[in-house]
């Protein structure tokens, strides 16, 4: 038999786990929430991502309330200090009640020893809060709740949006829809939300864009088991429509998981020829099938003429996109993708750094070191220059990254056309996003869109 | 020592209905030691022998907060004493990540063997009472899903099957 773990126990241990051996939220989180109460599973949440992204203002308190560090071992029980300041400064948890929660822990973690220590670092900071903030917020760290080398590149790359950059990076996400229009339109979408009492407003740039006024459970979501809209933000919206696809083309979807814009493009054009839809990763390709199942473009059980057509249409592979010729189907055959130019249409949604989604992915704030941009931007060009024998001349490829770095982006771009005479960067109008020397860039915007990169390629005829 | 591998719902080897121990030997005390192991790491409250498919009627329990009251129950008999009942949130290793509301008798007389043999006699209250019927209802190859509504189950069993693809 097995009894509820408690929430600020599992709270601790995904901190620590984050900080002894770097591993995400996305890794430890959903374990976690299996272990305690369903009543507590949003708490958890709150605490785990709360507490992450204000760590760096956080840490500034918590140094000058310990004066010796903590061993290593201990990571448990400093992570418990960082929850117990995160409940005390920024929820509405009665300081009481968050004070004997966070101290009780200690005994399930088997530490009792420890009790003394946090109930008394907790207590000072009650005592003394306005000017432990106060010195915490000297410091550009404790202030603007971002790690040095974020700030640094902030600064450098963003210096007339920092403070905008900077806000969004620490607000909540907005809670963002796309409504499928081959199901139904915008604006009948809009009345079955009305109809159920959910408040929201239409995007700016994305034309099947819905934000609501506060997240919700997608079980409250009118037709979402039935695929009426997904989820996704307006940023990732427009990709679907910049890669243009005609009836008749055959696509690429390159680093496809979970499959948000791999259903865009089926949704905005029915009639393609084509699409496989590409990842590394076999585990996150199961998340692709389910949701394109959910919208209606999944293999179905029945064996029925309209499945077939669509089982032959779009085609899961497995694979690094850098290496065409090593792809697999889900049975692990290889797709023989060895000659060039076969697809019409390519989009690259690269592995990133993901500095355009922190508010997503707060433990990006703890986790990112300067020498990732660079590892990553590597990365990308290779998954570039992999990808572009495969495009027919006059074809369209869509580089897109969820980072606001120049090195990811519009740098690398311009690394990729100093290689390839044949590649046309084609000028994209906005309205959306900042013009670059290549492609455009948005910026996360507090209940806005998040930060996202594009760049449109096209390949010469000839 | 070492860890075993614990059964997940729906295999059907959980509905397997255990038979009594003959002998208390040493490796019965080896089992039971791996099973002790096995139910700390997840971690659990009790554990029973189906559940890492050896089917015997051997049961672990320890509801302590520290993993300081370790008890083994070989071959269990309960006496139900009165009709009162008690509920309570039950969650099971076999089934992990869902936890749902059970009514069991409240007051028991537990009768076993210990594990060098010994009978014993307990009245345990409380958690320790639910978890050791949990536990007997292992043996008999029944579930705590079994009591609650078809719709729950099937859907637990839904997103079981799901994470055991996933994971496979």
């Amino acid at each position: 038999m097995a009894t509820y773990s408690d929430v600020r126990v599992q709270a601790a241990q995904v901190i620590a786990r984050l900080n002894t051996h770097q591993e995400t939220l996305a890794q430890t989180l959903p374990q976690a929430l299996d272990k305690v109460a369903e009543r507590d599973r949003a708490l958890l949440q709150e605490l785990c991502f709360g507490t992450l992204r204000w760590y760096p203002r956080l840490k500034q308190v918590y140094l000058q309330l310990i004066e010796t560090p903590l061993k290593a071992k201990e990571a448990d029980i400093e992570a418990l200090i960082f929850l117990g300041l995160y409940q005390l400064i920024y929820t509405r948890i009665p300081d009481h009640a968050a004070l004997s929660a966070t101290v009780d822990a200690t005994k399930a973690l088997k530490k009792p020893w420890a009790s003394k220590l946090i109930n008394a670092v907790l207590r000072r900071f009650q005592r003394e809060s306005e000017a432990l903030l106060a010195t915490a917020d000297t410091s550009e760290l404790g202030r603007t709740a971002h790690p040095k080398w974020l700030l640094k590149a902030i600064n450098q790359h963003w210096p007339n949006y920092r403070d905008q950059i900077i806000e969004a990076n620490n607000a909540h996400p907005p809670f963002t829809l796309r409504v499928n229009t081959e199901v139904n339109t915008r604006e009948q979408y809009r009345s079955a939300l009305n109809q159920a009492g959910i408040e929201h407003e239409p995007c700016t740039f994305s034309t099947e864009g819905i934000t609501l006024n506060s997240a919700t459970s997608v079980d409250n979501l009118p037709g979402f088991r039935e695929g009426h809209c997904s989820i996704q933000d307006e940023a990732a919206q427009l990709a679907a429509h910049l890669l243009q696809p005609q009836a008749g083309d055959r696509i690429l979807d390159a680093c496809c998981a979970p499959g948000g814009k791999t259903g865009h493009i089926l949704e905005i054009q029915p009639d393609i020829h084509q699409l496989v839809a590409l990842d590394i990763s076999e585990k996150r390709l199961q998340q692709v099938t389910e949701n394109l199942e959910r919208l209606r473009y999944g293999q179905h059980e029945s064996a029925g003429a309209k499945e077939k057509t669509e089982t032959n249409r779009i085609q899961l592979a497995i694979g690094d996109a850098s290496q065409p010729d090593t792809w697999t189907d889900l049975e692990h055959q290889n797709l023989n993708l060895q000659q060039t130019h076969v697809f019409d249409r390519i989009l690259i949604d690269a592995p990133c750094s993901a500095t355009g989604v922190i508010r997503r992915h707060p433990d990006i704030k703890q986790l990112r070191i300067v020498n990732d941009i660079k590892t990553l931007a590597d990365l990308q060009l290779s998954i570039l220059n992999g990808l572009w024998p495969l495009l027919k001349p006059g074809g369209i490829l869509v580089y897109a990254t969820c980072s606001i770095m120049p090195t990811e982006n519009s740098d690398n771009i311009a690394r990729f056309l100093a290689m390839h005479t044949d590649a046309t960067d084609v000028a994209l109008a906005g309205p959306w996003g900042i013009a670059q020397p290549h492609g455009r860039q948005l910026l996360p915007h507090v209940s806005g869109h998040d930060g996202f990169y594009y760049c449109v390629l096209m390949k010469q005829a000839g | 020592m070492a860890q075993l591998e614990i059964l997940e719902f729906p295999d059907p080897r959980l509905r397997t209905v255990a038979t009594p121990v003959e002998e208390v030997d040493d490796s019965v005390r080896q089992l039971i030691d791996d099973m002790f192991e096995t139910m700390y790491s997840c971690p659990g409250i009790g554990l029973a022998a189906s559940q890492v498919n050896v089917h015997k009627q051997i049961v672990v329990i320890d509801v302590s907060e520290d993993q300081s009251e370790p008890l083994v129950f070989i071959n269990p008999e309960i006496t139900v004493l009165d009709e009162e009942l008690f509920s309570y949130d039950e969650g099971c290793l076999s089934i992990p990540g869902f936890y749902e509301s059970v009514e069991r008798p409240k007051h028991i007389i537990v009768k076993a063997l210990d594990r060098h043999g010994e009978e014993f006699e307990m009245r345990p209250e409380g958690l320790l009472a639910v978890c050791i019927q949990h536990e007997m209802d292992h043996l008999a190859g029944k579930l705590f899903v079994d009591y609650v509504s078809p719709v729950k189950r099937q859907r637990i069993r839904k997103k079981l099957e799901k994470q055991q693809r996933i994971r496979a």
